[in-house]
């Protein structure tokens, strides 16, 4: 239903092809996942397929990209594709226009010259099987990452197109989510649809996948099934990320009092009560994932390390220090915050600034010394003059770490940091963790993987309805 | 978090109300506002509004835009101190005990009563713009625009502009907390200030560029520019907005007869 006939295409003012080479095809009923490390090129090969490269984007484009049998060329607009291709793309905030869940369904689908009943029939049905009934009266910005990336995929689903591409539909989902959007594409398959699929959760997602492409610098370093790709070994390393031989010794120190212990730490947003009765003990030099649903509470949790979050009631202290009243500055000397999503924190103009601002604003002495030995743990040295959003994102990942390695605080919180990534790249960072943990860092790792929780960490604490419900030695 | 300019879900009276009957709503307002400049007037008409904001079951939103309204009112009266020196002078913004400057800056009655009228005009149209986006949903918005043949494209970017103030906020928070972990203070005094803006301001407008180019794409997949549109759920004239629409029309022939004509106002 697409084929691309040797696609090259290199963004404007950019020498280096984005993708290149690219020769695939797409037929009914089945599911192709595209998966390789971040910058090889999947979002471009999806705005490719889509035709969006052809009728949105100057550029350098060669070969040839038909959708039914029709040159995407021939098509009068996007607007004439969008009834036979429908594309989720990777940020739902930047695809909810609308005041409330109903009213963006609604709108997408009154413009496609269906009946009124076909209209409110395709509405509820859609809201049906994405779970969506209970919030449609919420606005987009009421919603939680996970919610937001429901509804743009039932906007996208609900006009009924015959071939989708998805590129990152549930990025934000939780296991339970994920499994519910695997059984979802399991359906739309059945029923004859094409599905091109961007996502990083190999082994969720083998039960609907017929076919992978893996992307190597913008080219197709191997296709097939997933027998035939799995004997590919940087093939595999790339879908399945291998943590094998990385747990190492436990280092943990339980002979110093523990570096972070909270007792009966409660916290609630309005009404809603996100954190009840938190009794909890973190030893110098401990690796502990904080695992749970969207919602349970461990962003909230980790907030009050760092003073960001003050307590309702019971007490945090963290390093000695009272994490209920100590100044956000103060208690950043003894803990770094690495939030999901580094680029919420680049403003400088070059890595090495970046790094240099928490260096700067905590009077950290020997400056430059400070930077470079952060940049050199997270191995991006040799960019130090680039603009940070320029790098990939599995670099800008590692450089977000560096920013606050470099203000040397003994305990590293991370929230999610192999989002997006491939399985080599989640491996370096797990890899970085480790070595950081191995100079004597405290870990704490917040993460919806199982499998990086088991492998990796020391200790799994589970968070459930903003309580501990588990907490034990990993890999017991 | 207060959400500015949003819409609300409910079925009171603006909820019920056809969207061109409160744009209209809003022109004769507009007019009523500007053509005079009578305080009683004025305040009878804040008055007026906020009673209809009651009876729309909107009073509670509406008022909490009116710290919004006070800090603008102080600027205003700032202005006009200002720049209306003459008249009867009833005081000093520097007191006369203060050294060589004291007695400078006149405070005059005219400049109160101006600064007064300008804030009146100022709340009455905060408010009456806020009861219409705060009762109205765009698509219902762009449905009556269509018919009225304005672009597409105008009335999405009213919307979005709208839509993104929320989101925004959001953002704007969580970068502040990131910042704020990498050690981030505000600087002090007034170029300190200026200069800490950056770590915020510079993520937050990067990432907004960013997502513009996602927006337009979606704006054009959906077919939300185009003219095609299955009629449903159509918003219909019903018995408020055929009592509302006649009663303001001759209100607005009212006040531009009261004002060109007469010297009631």
């Amino acid at each position: 239903m697409i084929t691309l006939e040797s696609v090259s295409y290199a963004y404007p003012r950019t020498g280096r092809d984005a993708i290149s080479d690219i020769t695939l095809s797409l037929k009914r009923g089945e599911c192709v996942l595209v998966s390789g490390r971040s910058g090889s090129g999947k979002t471009t090969l999806c705005l490719a397929a889509a035709g969006i490269l052809e009728h949105e984007y100057g550029g350098r484009k060669s070969g040839s990209v038909a959708v039914n049998g029709k040159d995407v060329g021939d098509y009068r607009d996007l607007s004439d594709l969008s009834t036979s291709v429908g594309i989720l793309f990777d940020d739902p905030d930047s695809q909810l226009i609308f005041t409330t869940v109903e009213e963006e369904i609604l709108s997408a689908l009154e413009r496609r010259g269906f009946s009124p009943e076909e209209v409110e029939e395709r509405l509820s049905r859609v809201l049906a099987v994405t779970g969506l009934e209970g919030l449609k009266d919420r606005p987009p910005h009421a919603l939680s990452g996970g919610q937001k990336q429901r509804v743009v995929l039932a906007t996208t689903l609900a006009l009924g197109t015959d071939i989708l591409i998805l590129d990152e539909p549930t990025s934000e989902l939780d296991e339970k989510g994920t499994d519910s959007i695997v059984s979802l594409l399991k359906e739309l398959k059945a029923q004859g649809k094409a599905i091109l699929l961007v996502e990083q959760k190999y082994p969720r997602l083998a039960a609907v996948v017929d076919r992978y492409v893996i992307l190597e610098d913008g080219k197709i370093r191997t296709e097939g099934t997933a027998d035939h790709v799995l004997s590919d070994e940087t093939a595999k390393k790339t879908l399945i990320p291998d943590f094998s031989g990385i747990r190492g010794e436990n280092v943990t120190d339980r002979g110093r009092p523990p570096i972070i212990r909270t007792e009966g730490l409660s916290f609630r947003y309005g009404d809603d009560e996100a954190l009840s009765g938190i009794d909890l003990e973190i030893a110098p030099g401990e690796f502990v994932a904080i695992v749970g649903e969207n919602g349970s509470g461990k962003t909230t949790l980790i907030k009050h390390f760092i003073g960001l979050l003050r307590p309702e009631k019971g007490t945090v202290r963290v390093d000695g220090k009272d994490a209920a009243k100590a100044p956000v500055a103060e208690l950043a000397h003894s803990v770094g915050l690495v939030f999901q999503n580094p680029d919420h924190m680049f403003f400088a103009d070059s890595v090495f600034d970046e790094v240099a601002f928490g260096v700067d604003n905590l009077k950290i002495p020997d400056r430059e010394r400070a930077v470079i030995d952060a940049l050199s743990t997270v191995r991006l040295e040799h960019l130090r003059d680039l603009y940070p959003r320029w790098l990939s994102r599995g670099e800008r990942q590692r450089l977000a770490i560096g920013c606050i390695l470099a203000m040397k605080p003994p305990v590293l919180i991370l929230d999610e940091p192999t989002t997006g990534l491939d399985g080599e790249e989640s491996r370096e960072i797990i890899e970085l963790i480790k070595r950081l943990q191995g100079d004597g860092h405290t870990i704490i790792m917040v993460t919806h993987s199982r499998e990086i929780a088991e492998e990796c960490a020391d200790r799994i604490v589970r968070m459930d309805a903003g309580k501990i419900v588990s907490d034990s030695a990993a890999g017991a | 978090m207060g959400e500015i300019l949003q819409y609300i879900p409910g079925n009171g009276l603006f909820h019920r109300l056809h969207p061109a009957t409160k744009i209209l709503f809003i022109i004769v307002v507009s007019m009523a506002t500007i053509l005079t400049s009578s305080i009683p007037l004025l305040v009878a008409y804040l008055l007026l509004i906020l009673l209809l904001a009651l009876s729309g079951r909107l009073l509670k939103p509406v008022l909490q835009q009116m710290l919004l309204v006070g800090l603008m009112s102080i600027v205003l009266y700032l202005v006009t101190i200002l720049t209306v020196p003459r008249g009867t002078v009833i005081g000093y913004l520097v007191p006369g005990f203060v050294p060589y400057i004291g007695g400078s800056i006149p405070v005059t009655v005219e400049a109160l009563i101006v600064g007064t009228v300008l804030t009146l005009r100022f709340a009455i149209l905060i408010t009456a713009f806020q009861l219409f986006v705060i009762s109205t949903q765009p698509r219902d918005l762009v449905h009556t625009m269509e018919r009225a043949r304005i672009p597409a494209d105008y009335t999405l970017m009213f919307i979005i502009a709208l839509r993104f103030i929320p989101t925004l906020q959001i953002e704007g928070k969580r970068i502040h907390e990131a910042q704020l972990a990498r050690g981030y203070h505000p600087g002090e005094g007034f170029i300190g200030r200026i200069k800490s803006v950056a770590p915020v301001m510079v993520p937050l407008v990067s990432n907004s560029i960013g997502r513009a180019t996602l927006l337009g794409l979606t704006i054009d997949i959906r077919g939300y520019r185009s003219r095609t549109r299955t009629r449903l759920r159509e918003r219909t004239l019903g018995i408020a907005d055929r009592i509302a629409i006649p009663v303001m029309v001759v209100m607005g022939i009212a006040f531009s007869y009261a004002f060109f004509f007469t010297h009631w106002v």
